[in-house]
């Protein structure tokens, strides 16, 4: 027969070989290795101040037949600090839900038990097939003002421990953060972001239980953070981003009149619109530059010297008012 | 079976929905801010549990999801009726107790009862558009009034009103959301169009 034994860690641990007297010559085995005799008094084996490193199967044979005498694992560990213990409801108005974990690990098992009391009433904690330290409980009513108050305890086979919460319905609701979020940049726009999300799934019902949300964004040369709280809708264009920089952004979720603020959702990567820059190959870009970088006035060659408004007359005797003061001016020097 | 609701009627019923949702969740805001002067005030420990007490509406509700409008809409009036005496009550309690000595928690009180009776009155107009009788105030049938309180008790009484009526403010959030929604087949408000 295998017996379990569990001791706490720094304890000094004496195991008997089964029903053999104290003077019997035994041999005692740890995970098939033999233990060296100083640890034996008479026939108890003697362990002191274990540690983790000491689990293990442990076997006793009696000296000269080699007989099986007794065998035990044994399980080094600590009993259980006070646990920690959360509920939330993501999913309001439907229930909430508890977890908890071991703010240090005992090395041996532990069982967690629920209790939820609402006012006289006990409820139940469905537990969660995954993961396993969680459960549920569906709302029976709405809008209480009694507090709920979960224990949770823990206990294993060298203690126990519990802890308590106590909350009101409204104080726990916290959603998932916003999903889908994207951030595209907007055409011809250099300082414009579209920001776009939607409801966490988990959400039951939004049209009844709208959420509100908050989007912070940055770009990724500074540290400090924009942010703007919208009261409806799961969109928004960013119109005062700096050209042509990265931005980072996020957005979080709460219900428009309870509880807290999710957690921010992913980050989103995106940068504005920019203009292509222009390549000079073509010869009216060249004179476009060229003429535009002279400080006095030169007339190109292309330059016509009647503007279209300045012609006096129509078709073959059509002539410009300049080019009429230049031949007056010639024919008055000749005459 | 009552005939489908006119596209007038649905604007007015979502209109009223629309402007009750920001009268109650102004309401609320106010009676938040209410509730910390008075637990301050009166010297009470704001965590402190509070027993359900006779005439204070519970805003607390069983299947909520499955009321149908008139329901929501018979349950709020009734509700906001009673913390109009409940309210009217406690102003005199605070000037009895306190004379002028704390004239701000006593405006606030009665901005607080203003807003109440603004809300019981829009409540009415809503009902008045369903076509359904307002359910008449009980005055001289209602049982008769209680012994009267300490003045320890009146504290406590005076937190546990309002407590209901904040969530109560919170829960006509919620209804009159309902309200607003349109009927997807027939155009009507869930729950209002009933036989009488």
């Amino acid at each position: 027969e295998m017996y379990m034994q569990y001791e706490r860690v720094g304890a000094d641990v004496t195991m008997k070989c089964g029903s053999m007297d104290w003077d019997a010559a035994v041999t005692w085995t740890a995970n098939g290795t033999d233990i060296n005799e100083s640890h034996l008094n008479g026939s108890y084996l003697i362990l002191k101040n274990v540690d983790l490193s000491q689990s293990g199967h442990y076997s006793c044979y009696e000296g000269s037949s080699w007989h099986l005498k007794y065998q035990t694992y044994l399980r080094v560990g600590t009993p259980p600090k006070e646990p920690v213990l959360m509920c939330r409801s993501n999913n309001y108005p439907k229930g909430f839900y508890c977890s908890w974990h071991l703010p240090t690990p005992t090395y041996i098992p532990n069982v967690f038990n629920i209790s939820v009391i609402h006012g006289t009433k006990e409820m139940v904690c469905e537990k969660d097939a995954v993961p396993k330290n969680r459960c549920h409980i569906r709302y029976l009513q709405l809008f209480s003002t009694v507090k709920y108050k979960v224990t949770l305890t823990v206990t294993n086979a060298l203690g126990k421990n519990f802890t308590t919460l106590t909350f009101d319905e409204f104080a726990i609701v916290k959603p998932d953060p916003p999903e889908s979020v994207v951030a595209k940049p907007v055409p011809n726009n250099p300082r414009r972001l579209e920001v776009s999300w939607q409801n966490p799934s988990s959400w039951p019902d939004p049209e009844s239980f709208p959420l509100k949300f908050f989007l912070r964004y940055r770009p990724l040369i500074l540290d400090q953070w924009q942010h703007v709280e919208l009261s409806d809708g799961t969109s928004h264009t960013i119109t005062d981003a700096y050209a042509g920089k990265e931005y980072i952004i996020q957005v979080a979720a709460k219900d428009n009149d309870i509880g807290t603020w999710s957690d921010w959702s992913v980050a989103v990567h995106a940068t504005p619109w920019t203009e292509e820059p222009k390549h000079l190959t073509t010869e009216a870009q060249i004179t476009e530059t060229t003429s535009a970088s002279t400080s006095s006035f030169m007339a190109p060659p292309t330059t016509k010297i009647c503007d279209k408004g300045a012609v006096v007359g129509s078709g073959a005797v059509a002539v410009c008012w300049t080019a009429g003061l230049v031949v007056a001016a010639y024919s008055v020097l000749f005459i | 079976m009552a005939a489908a609701e006119s596209p007038s009627a649905a604007l007015r019923r979502r209109d009223l929905c629309s402007r009750g949702i920001r009268l109650a969740g102004k309401m609320r805001a106010d009676v938040v801010d209410l509730l910390d002067a008075y637990v301050e005030q009166q010297g009470l420990d704001a965590s402190a549990s509070v027993a359900a007490m006779e005439g204070v509406p519970l805003a607390a509700v069983e299947r909520w999801d499955e009321q149908t409008g008139t329901q929501r809409l018979l349950e709020n009036l009734a509700a906001y009726r009673a913390f109009r005496a409940l309210l009217a009550q406690m102003l005199e309690e605070q000037r009895e107790q306190l004379g002028e000595a704390d004239a701000g928690l006593g405006r606030a009180l009665a901005a607080v009862l203003l807003q109440v009776s603004a809300f019981a009155y829009h409540l009415e107009e809503l009902l008045r558009l369903e076509s359904r009788g307002i359910p008449g105030e009980e005055e001289e049938d209602g049982p008769p009034p209680p012994p009267r309180l300490s003045l320890f008790e009146q504290k406590l009484r005076g937190l546990g009103v309002l407590r209901e009526l904040a969530q109560w403010a919170v829960r006509s959030v919620r209804d009159l959301r309902q309200l607003a929604k349109p009927s997807p087949a027939t155009g009507t408000a869930p729950g209002l169009a009933e036989s009488p």
